[in-house]
């Protein structure tokens, strides 16, 4: 029999007991410790998400306003990220800053074209290899611009890809939409790009 | 964000110090849009806002939230409190009921019990003449002994009432023309007791410190008498 303590006796009786108190889950978590929790998880990834929201918003206001209240909703919704811990919580992260943007877009009625467009050149033959023209200074000078006039979810599917460095697996999760089409985003962003860009070096 | 090494091409040709390297930067698309494409990072003070912001979400309920609640509390325990109060208050029975309590107190505490003393009610019935409008129904029982009757003012009207006893003990039946007909009631006050009745188009309410049950008994043997 152990001796002196009351609390092996406990556990001799309801071996139940052994589990309860070990376990701490994020709802029952205290306030303070969850959000200091949260705060180690994604406050890395900060410049990449105002890199993103930056990018769909194309300016620096709105993109500050949006990281906050992405931050804000991320933390409403801490306790559903815990389920599955494939990553750091950069993709996770990015996907609730990438569907506040979207959401407010949408509100302020900015177009996004790029639905339509898909459906009409879904058949589209392979890219021919765009890839081959040198670009002069013109060009990269006008780089910034072409990126901004890209269709809303081109200019994700760049961003995600060449700036973010994500792969087409995690890229389809946060747009949320299958791998295929993120491919086929790419690819027609990627052939858009090069013609604007070659129109640049012309002038 | 790897700024060093774009895509694996240029990885290699760098790695091999390829002069061709220069030339696949400026055609490789990645390459261009990874070296050349702005990346925006987060301003200065962002971080410090969200901390905030996330630091307010978390934050127990201040001070003044507090007592915010408190006051709305105690506002709605004291409506619940005057309107109840309001509701008996109002009640035309516990008004009544309060007045025959006073009046009976009254008639023990001063020497004023008995306007006509008479243990005969063909003295104490006659006595009334003249002084109501109505003439009270004064009965024998035989338990419970008339000591006499009096003149008595209740409810904004002059009643008779009849005084019998029952041991040491005293009892006013005060009574008058229902003004109302209610249903029976039976009151407990300050530890007298309190019964009520109409019948024959009177108001009858008797009250004593006798016990419940001997009053109750007091109420009906008159009643069918």
């Amino acid at each position: 029999m152990p001796r002196g303590r009351p609390w092996a006796y406990a556990t001799m009786i309801c071996p139940a007991l052994i589990a309860v108190p070990r376990r701490t889950s994020l709802r029952t978590m205290n306030p303070a410790r969850k959000r200091a929790h949260f705060e180690q998880m994604v406050m890395p990834h900060l410049n990449a998400a105002y890199n993103l929201a930056h990018w769909l918003t194309r300016n620096s206001h709105d993109a500050d306003d949006l990281v906050q209240e992405a931050y804000l909703k991320a933390f409403r919704s801490f306790e559903t990220f815990q389920g599955h811990d494939s990553d750091d919580g950069r993709a996770w992260l990015l996907a609730v800053v990438r569907n506040t943007c979207f959401t407010w877009l949408r509100r302020k009625g900015e177009h996004t074209a790029a639905e339509f467009d898909e459906q009409l050149h879904s058949m589209a033959q392979p890219t021919p290899n765009v890839e081959a023209t040198l670009l002069n200074r013109a060009a990269l000078a006008s780089l910034r611009n072409c990126l901004e006039a890209l269709p809303l979810e081109f200019r994700e599917a760049i961003v995600l890809r060449e700036l973010e460095e994500l792969s087409y697996r995690e890229i389809s999760g946060i747009a949320r939409v299958p791998v295929g089409t993120v491919m086929s985003r790419l690819a027609r962003a990627r052939k858009r790009l090069q013609e604007c860009l070659a129109g640049a070096m012309d002038r | 964000m790897n700024r060093e090494t774009p895509c694996e091409t240029a990885r290699i040709l760098r790695e091999n110090n390829d002069p061709a390297l220069e030339e696949h930067l400026r055609s490789c698309l990645s390459c261009v849009i990874n070296l050349n494409a702005p990346y925006y990072e987060a301003p200065a003070g962002l971080e410090t806002k969200i901390r905030e912001r996330l630091r307010s979400e978390t934050a127990p309920l201040s001070r003044w939230r507090w007592i915010a609640i408190a006051a709305s509390v105690l506002l709605a325990a004291s409506i619940v409190g005057n309107v109840s109060l309001l509701i008996t208050r109002t009640d035309p029975r516990q008004l009544v009921a309060d007045e025959v309590l006073s009046a009976h107190i009254r008639s023990l505490a001063g020497t004023h019990l008995l306007d006509v003393p008479s243990s005969d009610q063909h003295t104490v019935k006659p006595w009334f003449n003249g002084k109501l409008d109505f003439s009270p129904p004064v009965k024998f029982l035989a338990d419970f002994p008339l000591l006499g009757g009096r003149l008595e003012y209740l409810a904004g009207h002059p009643v008779a009432a009849l005084v019998y006893g029952r041991n040491k003990h005293v009892i006013n039946l005060f009574l008058w023309p229902a003004t109302m007909s209610g249903p029976n009631a039976a009151v407990t006050r300050n530890g007298y007791h309190l019964q009520s009745w109409s019948a024959n188009g009177m108001s009858f309410w008797a009250v004593s410190d006798l016990d419940e049950t001997e009053l109750r008994r007091f109420a009906a043997i008159y009643k069918q008498t």
